[in-house]
């Protein structure tokens, strides 16, 4: 019982793990994704497409990126070479990608009479270590992109803190003249950066529909971009951050399953589980103190000032 | 560069942003086989020439130009309420709850008043819970203001199958208040009320409030430069807790205008885009008060041209259309932004090319 709820936590936990490293990464360098929303929305829909056309998951998951990808281009486009406000131009993105998914899933296939459905990403067990017990069944019968996930963390904090990229990264939000002085282009950074973040938030959003659900309806993100961005902030701008600040989500999130299964509703309204999560990060927001804030987070860069 | 240039340049690009989002979304609608020009054509129609769908325009703009405003007046201090969905679902719970309790005891006049009152105390302090937590411990004002939305939800939802749960108890929602406690009708023949023109008083006094008083100079000097306006004296502390405690009180009036004006009663997820569409029409309007009322009525006229196209026979044009607009025309305004920065600064260079040249 606790086992299979520990599985499922870490389960839900791939697709905010992916989406709040990729916030990290852009993040580092000045960019807030904040139509991270929108493109998990449209990396869900474009796998779900790429899926039900091909009958393949690997083209939804491809479709997914490339999803992911183009919003992301579009993001970067206005906020970085136009010099658009961050949370502006994410707001309007994610109002946008709410509509495009809902009408192309209309112009694509009408109105079914039932629901399309896909068939979800197998659980793949990893000989012998799937068979240690306890351990095995929660982290080793996982599907292929929970196993990715377990390669992107320690390679994202080699990549930021190990390398040269990183170094260059990092600098590029802490101190872009620096890096402009250096030849290497403040523009250019962070707009592969904003587009490597849309790679794997549109990977994050087909975990949602080819991963899990098998089917695609406009609501199934629900808010969760936003909560991978509040683990981006949680977890200090760090990989090793996000991953405890997911564990805390994925936590809370698998007590309300467990507090409802037991009956603890009987006690505790069902609702005050629901939002637990957020309360927590509202909490930890205010607990932390020594945050570790990009210092040109959000602000565009330009050589004349 | 004259005042003059920068309002024509603003009309141009706003027009032509409008123009070209409406484009988009009439090639969106071909894709559909669906020729946009006689769709659009009979919906503008239509809107024009029926009263009450005219009214419907600014029934739907009257939440929006509260919502926006709430976005728009801390924006002006450089900070980021996000959180006006929540702010706006507070007020619709206590406008409920009020209105339920004093339906049919309290005069009409009297219940409105309370209930206004009310509402904008309900979503000031948790707007001024968001300030608190920003002015005492730097808490990061966006990120929590977006989870307090999900909270106040989450509560919501707890009040409509408990407290608020309907005599019938069938469905999570509320009893309907009767007629005693709607908000007067301003049209006859049409749902528009009185709210629309408390939203545009509203609007007019916010403009006074942070154009010609201290404390509208208070917050915006925080906003264009916060250490600065800290040595002049002005404790930016005290500014964030009181704009945010304003914004917030700008989206509880929402569920004033909605719940007594137009729902009558509190359901499940309830209006659930007012708050971004409201950052999208302080985006639109550049977060001025008085041009987010325009804004308002086209993101209003939006959401019924889109209406109108639904409920065109045998074309079955999807909903979301209405997102697409707003999303296109979002998107375009934005880009226009840019358009006015380099259209002036073009200008600039040919004045000071011409001084040279004499």
């Amino acid at each position: 019982m606790v086992v299979s709820l520990l599985a499922r936590a870490l389960m839900m936990s791939t697709p905010l793990l992916l989406g709040s490293i990729s916030e990290v990464i852009a993040e580092r360098s000045g960019m807030m994704v904040t139509a991270i929303e929108g493109i998990f929305l449209m990396g869900a829909w474009g796998g779900f497409v790429g899926a039900y056309l091909t009958g393949s998951s690997f083209a939804g998951i491809l479709l997914a990126m490339v999803c992911g990808l183009l919003m992301a281009g579009v993001y970067g486009f206005i906020t970085i070479h136009l010099r658009q406000h961050q949370v502006v131009t994410g707001t309007a993105l994610n109002i946008l990608a709410a509509g495009l998914c809902t009408y192309l899933q209309r112009v694509l296939f009408g109105v079914p009479v039932s629901p399309l459905k896909i068939s979800p990403l197998p659980k793949l067990a990893i000989p012998l270590l799937g068979d240690i017990p306890v351990i095995g069944e929660i982290f080793f019968r996982q599907n292929i992109l929970t196993y990715l996930v377990y390669l992107i963390i320690p390679l994202s904090y080699f990549l930021l803190f190990k390398t040269s990229i990183g170094l260059t990264i990092r600098s590029t939000g802490e101190n872009p003249e620096a890096v402009d002085v250096a030849g290497i282009s403040v523009n250019k950074v962070r707009f592969l950066t904003v587009l490597a973040a849309g790679i794997m938030g549109g990977l994050a959003g087909a975990f949602y529909s080819v991963g899990y659900l098998g089917m695609f309806t406009s609501g199934m993100i629900g808010g969760r971009g936003w909560i991978a961005f509040a683990i981006c902030f949680l977890g200090n701008w760090n990989p090793k951050g996000a991953v405890i600040g997911t564990l805390a989500f994925g936590f809370t999130e698998a007590l309300a399953i467990y507090m409802q299964t037991v009956g603890g509703g009987s006690y505790f309204p069902n609702e005050l589980f629901i939002a637990l999560p957020y309360i927590l990060t509202i909490v930890l927001t205010v607990a932390r103190r020594n945050f570790n804030v990009p210092a040109q987070l959000g602000t565009p860069y330009s050589k004349e000032n | 560069m004259n005042d003059k240039d920068k309002l024509k340049d603003l009309i141009i690009t706003n027009f032509l942003a409008i123009a070209a989002g409406l484009i988009l979304s009439g090639l969106m609608l071909m894709l559909l086989h669906i020729n946009p020009f006689t769709v659009f054509g009979d919906a503008l129609h239509t809107m024009f020439t029926d009263k009450y769908t005219m009214g419907d325009v600014l029934l739907k703009a009257t939440p929006l130009i509260f919502t926006a405003l709430a976005f728009a007046f801390t924006f002006k201090a450089n900070l980021f309420n996000i959180g006006a969905q929540g702010q706006f679902y507070m007020g619709a719970i206590v406008a409920i709850a009020a209105s339920l309790k004093m339906d049919g005891v309290v005069p009409t006049p009297v219940l409105l008043l309370i209930v206004v009152v009310l509402t904008f105390v309900a979503g000031g302090l948790i707007g001024a819970l968001i300030g608190f937590l920003k002015a005492r411990y730097n808490a990061n004002e966006f990120l929590v203001s977006m989870m307090s939305t999900y909270v106040v939800q989450a509560l919501m939802n707890y009040l409509l199958r408990t407290f608020l749960l309907e005599t019938k108890g069938e469905y999570p929602q509320t009893d309907a208040i009767s007629r005693e406690a709607w908000i007067p009708t301003l049209i006859p023949g049409t749902r528009l009320h009185w709210g629309f023109v408390l939203a545009v008083l509203v609007a007019v006094g916010v403009w006074i409030l942070l154009y010609k008083t201290t404390l509208g100079y208070r917050i915006r000097a925080v906003g264009s430069n916060a250490s600065a306006s800290e040595k002049s004296g002005i404790k930016s502390k005290k500014v964030f807790v009181i704009a945010f405690f304003i914004s917030g009180a700008l989206a509880g009036m929402a569920g004033f205008t909605e719940i007594n004006g137009v729902q009558h009663m509190l359901i499940q997820d309830f209006n659930t885009s007012i708050g971004s569409s409201g950052l999208g029409i302080a985006i639109l309007a550049n977060a001025n008060p008085i041009g987010i009322i325009f804004a308002s009525i086209l993101f209003g006229a939006l959401g019924v041209i889109g209406n109108l196209m639904g409920r065109m026979p045998g074309l079955n044009i999807p909903s979301s259309i209405v997102d697409l607009m707003q999303g296109f025309v979002m998107i375009f305004v934005i880009v226009s932004y840019f358009l006015r920065a380099w259209m002036a600064n073009r200008r600039e260079k040919r004045r000071l090319q011409k001084v040279v040249e004499k």
